[in-house]
């Protein structure tokens, strides 16, 4: 029963994510098989690894654009949302940041993100629904959330850890296609699938690795947006909302419900280790525990 | 050995104390404990014992209790008093003599209430004997809660008190008939 109740949170937080997630995949399928056909026609590794290079630099180049595109995301003028902009104004003059430029998805499920390569350059974007479920200064404490990854460029972080995967992965795949038509009478199907092995490996581990620093970095970003407004319950508030978890607490008297005994004798399912290890933002309930402690210390 | 419920609603004792120095909770003075009532001789002697039992501690104890039945059937054992020594003291003897004689599959809830020095708001934390873990309750207007109020309380305690993570299981006790009877 409590899982079926989860399933739309579940559901919440993916969709943005994952639109921008399917998005780059499939950009670096394409990648990887207009370098295959390059190796295939013989050219040689320096000018591949010329071009695979130039590629990434355009995929970081364009990745503003890539970001929008894929999440259908606007940007709006302040003509078109000036309380939007009044908002996201309020909070950058105190702090001494640059104005990002907004931008709003038109989506009834609530959520924010911020993009860009430098803070000059960046993008913040909410959606239509988060607009519409949060109270002014809970809107105040996501878009400071999403203003402090901007501030401390965890847009570039993030790229950079995943580019040690991906060269990572190139490398690989390109040894083995190079390594297969020089050599494939001499080595034999070993060192291929050593390759691969290691490959494999490494892809797995740097993912990993990506999801832990991400996870970090939110906490950070909670903990410097939290400071930019002053008000760490706001922002708690608005995860609570966002996450669906405050639908999650029940207003069904213990009284009515006791009669139900499954609930209490079967353990909730806590969520477990596998889920927070590959997922890229920690629990709501452990980041919401960390804001009311902040608030907790400013009082 | 897993601890029995008398302990960990002892545990109230240091738990008090954190949440008066972080959220400025004092000890309202009140808590209740509760059970559904069954028929049958054997429950109404115990409830009769149970009555003596609490009206004997009056002078020893600064402790003063009612009993009064709710629209769901479920009996409530109300305690007043000022010291919180002798308001735990007076709900684990009475949990405890339900389950003695045998009727711990009634015991619902145990409820210990907080009042707020900032703004005199009523806060609970409930204890669930069928989980054997508290959860806050802090009910606002009407039939809504203060939830940010509730997390507050979590982010305070959790670590302290044994405490139940699953929100979904956060049943509020509506009306509760700790200060108006019934």
């Amino acid at each position: 029963m409590s899982s079926s109740k989860k399933l739309p949170w579940q559901k919440r937080d993916s969709g943005l994510t994952a639109r921008i997630i399917v998005s780059f995949a499939v950009l670096t399928m394409l990648y990887l098989v207009f370098l295959s056909v390059l190796v295939y026609v013989g050219v040689d590794f320096i000018a591949i690894a010329v071009i695979a290079s130039l590629m990434i630099l355009a995929q970081w180049y364009f990745s503003d654009k890539i970001v929008l595109w894929s999440t259908g995301a606007k940007l709006v003028t302040r003509e078109q949302f000036p309380e939007l902009h009044d908002l996201v104004e309020r909070i950058v003059a105190r702090n001494n940041l640059p104005k990002p430029r907004i931008a709003v998805v038109n989506s009834r499920i609530p959520n924010a993100f911020a993009t860009g390569k430098s803070p000059k350059s960046a993008i913040v974007a909410v959606t239509s629904g988060l607009m519409d479920e949060l109270e002014t200064e809970e809107l105040e404490g996501v878009i400071a959330h999403e203003l402090a990854h901007i501030k401390n460029r965890d847009v570039l972080v993030l790229t950079l850890a995943s580019l040690f995967s991906t060269v990572a992965w190139y490398l690989m795949n390109f040894s083995f296609y190079g390594g297969g038509y020089r050599g494939r009478s001499r080595e034999g199907a070993g060192g291929v699938a050593l390759i691969m092995i290691v490959a494999i490996v490494t892809w797995i581990v740097s993912f990993l690795i990506i999801r832990a620093i991400s996870r970090y970095r939110e906490f950070v970003a909670d903990r410097d947006g939290a400071m930019m407004t002053g008000k760490p319950t706001k922002l708690a508030n608005a995860l609570l909302k966002i996450s669906g978890t405050m639908k999650r607490i029940p207003s069904k008297d213990l009284r009515e419900v006791e009669g139900m005994n499954a609930f209490f004798i079967i353990p909730a399912l806590s969520g477990g280790t596998f889920s927070s290890i590959f997922s890229t933002h920690p629990p709501v309930e452990q980041r919401i525990k960390k804001l009311m402690e902040m608030e907790a210390a400013m009082s | 050995m897993p601890k029995s419920d008398s302990d960990i609603l002892f545990s109230i004792s240091s738990a008090h104390v954190t949440l008066e120095t972080k959220l400025l909770l004092k000890v309202g003075g009140r808590c209740a404990v509760t059970f559904k009532t069954v028929s049958g001789t054997l429950f109404h002697e115990m409830e009769q014992d149970l009555r003596r039992f609490l009206a004997s501690l009056h002078p020893e104890f600064d402790l003063s209790f009612r009993a009064v039945t709710d629209r769901y059937g479920y009996l409530w054992i109300v305690l007043e008093g000022s010291r919180i020594e002798d308001l735990l003291a007076g709900l684990t003897a009475a949990g405890d003599i339900v389950e003695e004689r045998g009727f711990s599959d009634q015991l619902l809830a145990a409820v210990f209430e907080f009042r707020c020095d900032l703004d005199a708001s009523l806060q609970y934390l409930v204890y669930n004997f069928k989980r054997n873990n508290f959860y806050p309750f802090v009910p606002a207007t009407g039939k809504s809660r203060d939830t940010e109020k509730e997390m507050k309380i979590m982010s305070a305690i959790s670590e302290e008190v044994p405490f139940e993570r699953d929100m979904s299981l956060w049943y509020p006790l509506w009306d509760l008939p700790l200060r108006s009877p019934g």
